[in-house]
C-alpha cells in the first residue's frame, strides 16, 4: 500500500526524463515498466510540446507566416494549388499518428522539426513535416505527394534523417546524407579532397575518403627516397577537417578513411587507433576501414607472409592507380615484379591486429573487395565504401591542371538514403506500390541534388541517379509475429523478403526509365543490359522454404514474384533500362528507426531496452518495437544471439542487394581475437560484403551492478 | 607481532591461487584499461558553453573535489592497502588501482584543460583547497589511511570508493542526463566503472579478512564502520549543501548519497542504513549510471565508455580451413 501511494506521488513529480529512464528499472514485480515510457511520451506533450509550439488559427495564416518569415520555401508550395495543400495537410491529420515511445516524440522535436530562428518555439508537428517531404519530393505531382503522405504516415517508408529534416526548408541543408572522395597520388588531389570534405560536411553528410592510391611513408618523391610521409598526416588533415566543418551546428561532421591492406602503411593506419597510441598519431573521430582482397584471406589461410605494394610504383608499372587493379589478379605478378617495392607482414598478424583493434575501438571497417566486385553489376572497379559501410558504387579518378582547375572530371559518389519498415510494408495493402513510392522519393532526391562545390560527386550523380533503399524493422517484425531472429523460418523470411523488394525496385526503376525515355549513364555495358544479371532469378525458382513463411506471405496478400515475372521484367529492362544505377543498399538507420518505431536495420535489437546515447540527445531509454513483457522471448538480443546467426541473416538478404549491408558484429566479452576472426572468415565465405562495427559488450562484474535495472540483468 | 616474520622475497606466482578472485578482477582491471586521451573531449566545448556561469562553476569544483579523493586514493590510499593484503596477488591488484586513481585524477585535468581557461583552473583548486567540507572529508579517510588497523582501512578505502566520490559524479550523470557535456560523462562512466569494482574488491578483501576474527572484534569493526559512515554523512550531507544548493539539487543528491553508502555497506557485508523511501534515486542518475557497455551510440558522438582491452588468442589452422 505505501509503496503504491509513493509510487503514485513520485510519477506525478517525475519529469519526462526521469520516467523514462524508469524503462531501465524493473518494478516491484519484476516487469518492465512500459506504461512509465507511455506516461514519459504524454507529459512530455503536456510539459514541453504543447507550450512550446507557435499557434495559427489556421492553415492559411500559418503558411503565409512561414514563407513570410524565410522558414518554408515558396516554391515548393507553389507547385500547388491551396485547395490541394488544405487536402493534403487534412488527409495527414486525418491518421490520427501518435509517436509509440518517448525516444520517438523527443527525437523528433529535437532533431527534425522546425523551430524558430531563436530556437525557442515549435513550428511543426510531425504531420507537418511529412507533408513537407512529400509536397518537395513529388516535384508537383498531387497524386504522388498523395501517396507519399500515406506511405510516410503509417510508417512504411522513412526518408534518411537529411532528406527528412531539410525538406521544405528555406534555410536548409542537403538532402543527400552520404558522399564517397577517391584521393589520387598527388598534391592536387589530397588538397581537393580536404577543400570537399569541407564543403560536403558543411552540407549535411558523412564523407568517406578511399587513401589507398597515396603512396606510403618513406616512399621517393621527385625521385629522392625517403620523402613521402604517407597517409597518417593526411588523416590528421582530415579529422581536423571534419571536426572544424558541422552543419549549422546540427551535427558534428563525419569521416571515414578507407585503406587497403595491402598499402605499406597498413600497420600504422591501424594503430592510430591504439589505446596507448602517441598523441601525434592518435586518430580520435575519424572512422577507419580496410580494403580486404581474396588473396589476403588465402594467404592467411596458408599462414604465409603478404606482400605489401608501393602504390607509388604499381601506379608507375600498371599506369593506374592502385585502387583500379585487382590485388587478387595481379598479386603474383607484383610479387615478382623487381620495380615494384615491397614490404611484407604476416597475413594472419594482419587479421589479428585487425581483430584486436576491433576490441579496442569497433573500428576498422571491413570491404571484402572481391566479393563487391564479383557481384557488381556495373562496369567499373568498387575500391571503398562510406561512412557506414553500405555504400557501393564505381568511381573514376579526377585530374588537375598546374593552377588547380580540372583537367578531367572523374566520378566521385553520393547515395541518398531511405528505409521501408519491414512491419509496415508487410501490412501494406499494395506492397509493390509501397516500393514504387520508396523509388520513385529517392529518385527525386538523387534529381534535386546538384553539389556544385564538388564537381565529381555533381557529375557522378547525374550520371548514376543511384539511390539506396534500405530495411529496418525485421526484428521487430519477426517477434512480432513470434519467429525467432536468426531461426530457420527468420532467414527464409529475410531471402523472400528481400527477393520481393529487389523485383519491384528494378521494376520501379525500369518504369521511370521508360516514362522519361532515359538511362543511367552506360547502362549498355552493365549487366542489367546484357540480361546477365537476371539470370540467378530466371534459371533458378526462389520460393519460401518454411511453411510459416509462405503463411506470413500469403496473408499478407503479397504476391512472390515468379520466374515468369522475372523474364518479362528481364526483357524489359534490356529493351528500356533503368534510371538508377544503384537501387539498394541498407543503413544502420539510427536516428530514423527512433520516430519510426522500428528495431534498426536488419540487426537484432542491441538491448530489449535500450540506452541511446547522442550529443543532442543525453541518454534516453528505448523499448523495443512491439514488445511486452509477454513476448519476451522473442526480444534475444545481438549479443545472445551472436555473431553466426547475424550473417546468416544479413547473407540471405546480401544475395537481392546490389550494394552493401552495414552489418556490425556482436560479441560478449567472454569472446577473443579468435572469435572475432573467425566470425570474419564466416562472413567472407557466407558472402557477405562489408563489416561495419564490431561491438563489444562487457557486461558488470558481479556484485557491482545497478539493483532492478532492466539492461544490466537481461 | 608475537612471532617476526622471517622476510623472504618472494616472486608473484600467477599460475598458483590462493583467491581465484585476485584473479578475476586483474583481469576485468586490465581489460577495462583507458587513458583520457580516447574521449574527444573537445567534443563538449559548444555545450560546455550553454552552461550558465553558475553551474560551470560548480561543475569545475565537483570536478576539483573528485580530483582531491582521487589524488588520495592514488598516492596514499590503495597503496597503504598493500602491506595487508593476504595474497600476492593482491598485493598486485592494488598496485593497479592505484596507478587506475591516479589515471582518474589526471582525467579530470583533460576535462579541466578542454573546457576551462587557466585562471579558472586555478580558482577552482583553490576552492578545493579551502573548502572546510572537502578538507574534512579528505583529513577524516587520510587520518585511517595513516591508523594501524588494517580492516578499518579497508572500511575507510570502501566508503570512499563507493560512497564518498559519488556526490561528485552525481553532477555529470545529471548533466548527460539531459544532453550536455554527454563525452564528459562517457569519461565519468569509465571512472565509475572502476570505482566500482575497486570498491567491490576492497570490500570483498575486507571481508574475507573478518572470517579471521573473533566474534567480539568482528562487533567492534560493525560499530566503527556505521561510526565512521555517519561521522562522513554529516559532513558529506553539509559538503553536498554548499556545493549544490545554488543548483537546487541538493535533495536530489542526497537520495543519491543514500543509495550509494548503502551500496558500501553492502559491499563490505553489512546490512543498508537508509530506509528505501529516502534511497529512491532520480532514475535518469541511477539509468545513466549503468557500467555496462551496452549503450547505443553513433559516430556522430564519440566513443562511449564500451569497449575494452581484447582477450588476444592466434587462430588455428581449422579457423582458416576454407
Amino acid at each position: 500500500m505505501e509503496s503504491t501511494l509513493m509510487e503514485k506521488t513520485q510519477a506525478s513529480t517525475l519529469g519526462y526524463h526521469e520516467l523514462n529512464a524508469m524503462l531501465n528499472l524493473y518494478n516491484d514485480e519484476g516487469k518492465i515498466q512500459f506504461d512509465k515510457d507511455k506516461l514519459a511520451a504524454r507529459q512530455y506533450f503536456l510539459e514541453h510540446v504543447n507550450m512550446n509550439t507557435v499557434f495559427f488559427h489556421n492553415l492559411k495564416e500559418r503558411l503565409d507566416f512561414l514563407v513570410e518569415k524565410e522558414y518554408y520555401e515558396p516554391e515548393v508550395l507553389d507547385m500547388y494549388s491551396f485547395e490541394f495543400l488544405t487536402k493534403i495537410h487534412d488527409y495527414a491529420f486525418s491518421f490520427k499518428f501518435r509517436f509509440e515511445s518517448f525516444l520517438g516524440a523527443f527525437k523528433f522535436f529535437t532533431s527534425y522539426a522546425m523551430k524558430t530562428f531563436d530556437g525557442a518555439h515549435y513550428l511543426e508537428r510531425f504531420e507537418h513535416r511529412v507533408v513537407m517531404t512529400a509536397l518537395v519530393l513529388a516535384e508537383g505531382s498531387e497524386e504522388r505527394a498523395l501517396k507519399l503522405v500515406e506511405e510516410m504516415i503509417t510508417g512504411r517508408f522513412q526518408p534518411a534523417t537529411p532528406t527528412f529534416l531539410n525538406c521544405g526548408k528555406a534555410q536548409r541543408g542537403e538532402f543527400v546524407s552520404c558522399f564517397l572522395l577517391r584521393t589520387e597520388d598527388n598534391m592536387e588531389s589530397i588538397a581537393r579532397a580536404i577543400n570537399s570534405s569541407l564543403q560536403l560536411s558543411k552540407r549535411g553528410g558523412g564523407v568517406a575518403l578511399s587513401l589507398t592510391n597515396i603512396r606510403e611513408s618513406g616512399a621517393p618523391i621527385k625521385k629522392i627516397e625517403g620523402q613521402s610521409s604517407g597517409v597518417i598526416p593526411v588523416m590528421k588533415l582530415l579529422e581536423d577537417s571534419f571536426s572544424y566543418a558541422n552543419q549549422l551546428g546540427a551535427r558534428q561532421g563525419a569521416g571515414a578513411v578507407y585503406l587497403n591492406v595491402h598499402h605499406p602503411d597498413i600497420m600504422k593506419f591501424l594503430d592510430t587507433k591504439r589505446e596507448n597510441a602517441d598523441e601525434k598519431v592518435r586518430i580520435k573521430t575519424l572512422s577507419l576501414g580496410v580494403v580486404v582482397p581474396d588473396v589476403t584471406l588465402e594467404l592467411a589461410k596458408n599462414n604465409e607472409d603478404m606482400y605489401l605494394f608501393s602504390p607509388y610504383d604499381v601506379e608507375k608499372v600498371y599506369g593506374v592507380p592502385f585502387s583500379d587493379i585487382s590485388v587478387t589478379d595481379k598479386y603474383q605478378e607484383m610479387v615478382d615484379d623487381a620495380r615494384i617495392k615491397k614490404t611484407k607482414i604476416k597475413a594472419r598478424q594482419l587479421f589479428e591486429t585487425i581483430a584486436e583493434l576491433q576490441f579496442e575501438s569497433g573500428y576498422p571497417y571491413i570491404v571484402y573487395e572481391d566479393t563487391v566486385n564479383r557481384t557488381n553489376p556495373i562496369e567499373g572497379r568498387i575500391n571503398m565504401s562510406n561512412l557506414c559501410s553500405e555504400i557501393l558504387q564505381v568511381n573514376t579518378p579526377t585530374t588537375y591542371n598546374a593552377d588547380l582547375s580540372y583537367n578531367e572530371i572523374g566520378k566521385d559518389i553520393s547515395c541518398n538514403l531511405g528505409s521501408m519498415n519491414i512491419a509496415m510494408a508487410m501490412d501494406s495493402p499494395d506492397f509493390g506500390g509501397t516500393v514504387e513510392a520508396a523509388i520513385r522519393a529517392l529518385t527525386a532526391v538523387s534529381d534535386l541534388s546538384a553539389i556544385e562545390s564538388v564537381r565529381s560527386i555533381q557529375y557522378g550523380n547525374d550520371q548514376s541517379h543511384a539511390i539506396g533503399l534500405g530495411q529496418m524493422n525485421l526484428h521487430g517484425y519477426l517477434a512480432r509475429e513470434r519467429v525467432h531472429y536468426g531461426s530457420e523460418e527468420g532467414i527464409d523470411f529475410t531471402n523472400i523478403y528481400f527477393y520481393t523488394v529487389v523485383y519491384h525496385a528494378i521494376r520501379a526503376s525500369n518504369l521511370i526509365a521508360i516514362e522519361r525515355g532515359k538511362v543511367f549513364g552506360n547502362f549498355e555495358n552493365s549487366k542489367y543490359a546484357t540480361g546477365e544479371f537476371f539470370n540467378k532469378y530466371t534459371q533458378e525458382e526462389w520460393k519460401p522454404a518454411t511453411a510459416r513463411v509462405a503463411e506470413l506471405f500469403a496473408t499478407a496478400g503479397i504476391a512472390i514474384p515468379t520466374q515468369e515475372d522475372w523474364s518479362a521484367l528481364r526483357d524489359s529492362v534490356m529493351k528500356h533500362g533503368i534510371y538508377n544505377q544503384n537501387l539498394q543498399a541498407v543503413p544502420p538507420t539510427g536516428s530514423i528507426s527512433y520516430i519510426n518505431n522500428s528495431t534498426s536495420s536488419i540487426h537484432p535489437v542491441a538491448s530489449k531496452i535500450e540506452i541511446r546515447k547522442e550529443g543532442k540527445l543525453g541518454r534516453v531509454y528505448y523499448p523495443a518495437p512491439f514488445l511486452t513483457n509477454d513476448n519476451l522471448e522473442f526480444y534475444d538480443d545481438a549479443y545472445e544471439i551472436g555473431p553466426e546467426k547475424i550473417i546468416e541473416t544479413y547473407a540471405a538478404a546480401t544475395q537481392h542487394v546490389d550494394q552493401g549491408l552495414s552489418l556490425t558484429l556482436f560479441f560478449k566479452d567472454t569472446a577473443t581475437t579468435r572469435d572475432v576472426n573467425k566470425a570474419q572468415i564466416q562472413a567472407w565465405r557466407a558472402g557477405i560484403k562489408t563489416i561495419y562495427y564490431v561491438r563489444i559488450r562487457q557486461m558488470a562484474l558481479e556484485g557491482t551492478e545497478v539493483a532492478d535495472c532492466v539492461s544490466c540483468m537481461l | 607481532m608475537a612471532e617476526t616474520k622471517h622476510k623472504i622475497a618472494r616472486p608473484v606466482n600467477w599460475n598458483k591461487l590462493e583467491d581465484p578472485m585476485d584473479l578475476e578482477v586483474w583481469n576485468r582491471l586490465t581489460s577495462n584499461f583507458w587513458l583520457p586521451e580516447k574521449v574527444p573531449m573537445a567534443n563538449d566545448i559548444q555545450s560546455w558553453a550553454t552552461l550558465r556561469p553558475e553551474e560551470q562553476l560548480v561543475t569545475m569544483r565537483a570536478f576539483t573535489g573528485l580530483t582531491l579523493l582521487d589524488t588520495i586514493q592514488g598516492t596514499v590510499g590503495a597503496i597503504s592497502l598493500i602491506p595487508d593484503a593476504l595474497t600476492m596477488h593482491e598485493e598486485a591488484v592494488y598496485t593497479n588501482i592505484s596507478f587506475m586513481e591516479s589515471v582518474h585524477a589526471k582525467s579530470y585535468s583533460s576535462i579541466f584543460s578542454t573546457l576551462c581557461s587557466t585562471d579558472e583552473i586555478e580558482q577552482a583548486f583553490r576552492w578545493s583547497e579551502e573548502n572546510p567540507y572537502l578538507q574534512k572529508k579528505a583529513e577524516i579517510v587520510l587520518g585511517y589511511y595513516r591508523g594501524d588497523d588494517p580492516l578499518k582501512r579497508k572500511v575507510a578505502s570502501t566508503l570512499l570508493e563507493s560512497f564518498l566520490f559519488y556526490s561528485g559524479f552525481y553532477l555529470p550523470m545529471y548533466w548527460s542526463s539531459r544532453a550536455k557535456l554527454t563525452n564528459t560523462a562517457d569519461l565519468i562512466r569509465l571512472i565509475i566503472r572502476d570505482e566500482a569494482i575497486h570498491g567491490y574488491y576492497i570490500g570483498y578483501k575486507f571481508q574475507k579478512g573478518m572470517e579471521q576474527e573473533t566474534e567480539a572484534r568482528r562487533e567492534e569493526i560493525k560499530a566503527y564502520t556505521y561510526d565512521l559512515l555517519l561521522e562522513l554523512y554529516d559532513n558529506e550531507i553539509k559538503y553536498t549543501a554548499d556545493l549544490y544548493d545554488g543548483l537546487g539539487l541538493t535533495e536530489d543528491v542526497k537520495h543519491f548519497l543514500h543509495y550509494n553508502a548503502n551500496k558500501a555497506l553492502m559491499n563490505l557485508g553489512f546490512d543498508p542504513l537508509f530506509p528505501r523511501e529516502v534511497s529512491q534515486v532520480n532514475p535518469a542518475i541511477l539509468s545513466a549510471l549503468s557500467p555496462n557497455a551496452d549503450e547505443n551510440h553513433d559516430f556522430f558522438s564519440g566513443s562511449g565508455s564500451s569497449y575494452v582491452i581484447g582477450k588476444h588468442e592466434a587462430t588455428s589452422d581449422d579457423d582458416w580451413d576454407f
